[in-house]
C-alpha cells in the first residue's frame, strides 16, 4: 500500500516538475533549463549521499551492466523529444499517447523480468486507456464549444 | 505522425524507469540517483556544447524555478523505490492516475497561475473506469 501511495505521489511530482520546468524553459530555454535542473539536482543528491554515508554498495560498481547507466541519458532525451513533439499535438492527447507507449512497453518489460504476461496488467491497461479516452473526449467537446480548437 | 512520436516518448520513459531501477538494485536508493543525475548532466552538457550555447546563470530567474531539480531528485527516488515492488506497468499506471488527479485540481482552482477550468462531474465516469483498471492491475 505504501508503494501504491508513493507511485501516485510520483504522478503529482511529474505534474509539478512539468509546470516548473515549462516556466524555467520560457526564461532560459529548454536545454539551459534542463542543465540548471541537473546541476541543482546533482548538488542536492550529492549532499544527501554525504549526509547518509552509506557506501556499502560501492563494491558493486564494477558489476553494473553498462546499459544501467543510460537511464539519466534517456531522461535528457525524453526532455528534448518532448520539447519538439508535445507542442505539435493537442495537449489533451499528449498524456494519453505517452501513457499508451508507457503501458505497452511496461508490460513487455515486466514480461522479460518475470517471464509471464499478467492478464490483469493487460485488462487493467486497456481500462485505464478507455477511461482516459472518455475524459479526453469531454475535454475535446468543451474546447470545441469554446471554439478553442476546431473539429478535425 | 507526431502522435506516433508521442507514443515513442512513453516507450522511452518505460525503458528509462527500468534502467534506473536496475541501477538502484546495484547501488541502493541514493547512490543510484546521484549517478543518474551525473549521467543526465553529462548528456545535457554535451547537447549544450554541440549547440554552441553559452551557459548563463545570472539572468532574472525567480528562485522557485530552481526547485525543478529538487523535484526531479524526489521523482527519480520515488520511481526507483516503486520499481522493484510494483514493476514498470503498475508504477506507470499509478503515476498517470496521480497526474490526472492533480491536473484536475490545478484546472479546477486555477493554481500556479493557470486558467480556471471547473471540474466536470461527467469526468467521474472516466476516473471510475481508470480506477477499476488500476484495481484489476493491482490485485491480479
Amino acid at each position: 500500500m505504501l508503494y501504491i501511495i508513493l507511485a501516485i505521489l510520483g504522478g503529482f511530482l511529474t505534474i509539478l516538475s512539468m509546470v516548473v520546468n515549462a516556466n524555467l524553459a520560457k526564461k532560459v530555454g529548454v536545454f539551459q533549463g534542463t542543465f540548471i535542473n541537473y546541476v541543482v539536482g546533482s548538488f542536492i543528491i550529492f549532499l544527501i549521499v554525504l549526509f547518509i554515508q552509506d557506501y556499502s554498495y560501492i563494491n558493486n560498481l564494477a558489476n553494473i551492466p553498462f546499459y544501467a547507466y543510460l537511464g539519466g541519458t534517456i531522461g535528457v532525451l525524453v526532455v528534448a523529444a518532448s520539447n519538439v513533439i508535445i507542442p505539435k499535438i493537442p495537449t489533451i492527447y499528449s498524456t494519453l499517447l505517452i501513457f499508451i507507449g508507457q503501458i505497452f512497453m511496461g508490460i513487455v518489460i515486466d514480461y522479460f523480468r518475470i517471464s509471464h504476461v499478467s492478464k490483469g496488467k493487460v485488462i487493467g491497461g486497456v481500462l485505464i486507456i478507455l477511461g482516459m479516452l472518455y475524459n479526453t473526449n469531454l475535454d475535446k467537446k468543451r474546447l470545441i464549444d469554446e471554439n478553442i480548437i476546431s473539429e478535425e | 505522425m507526431y502522435r506516433v512520436y508521442a507514443v515513442f516518448i512513453g516507450i522511452l520513459i518505460s525503458i528509462m524507469l527500468t534502467f534506473n531501477g536496475v541501477l538502484d538494485g546495484y547501488l541502493g536508493n541514493y547512490l543510484s540517483v546521484l549517478l543518474i543525475h551525473l549521467c543526465g548532466l553529462i548528456t545535457v552538457t554535451i547537447i549544450l556544447i554541440s549547440k554552441r550555447q553559452k551557459i548563463v546563470l545570472n539572468r532574472q530567474v525567480p528562485f522557485y524555478l530552481y526547485s525543478g531539480g529538487a523535484i526531479g531528485v524526489l521523482l527519480v527516488l520515488v520511481n526507483n523505490i516503486c520499481f522493484s515492488s510494483l514493476g514498470v506497468a503498475l508504477t506507470s499506471s499509478l503515476g498517470v492516475f496521480g497526474q490526472l488527479m492533480l491536473s484536475c485540481v490545478i484546472d479546477h482552482f486555477g493554481i500556479i497561475g493557470m486558467d480556471v477550468y471547473k471540474f466536470e462531474k461527467k469526468k467521474l465516469i472516466g476516473f471510475t473506469i481508470i480506477l477499476a483498471g488500476i484495481i484489476v492491475m493491482t490485485i491480479y
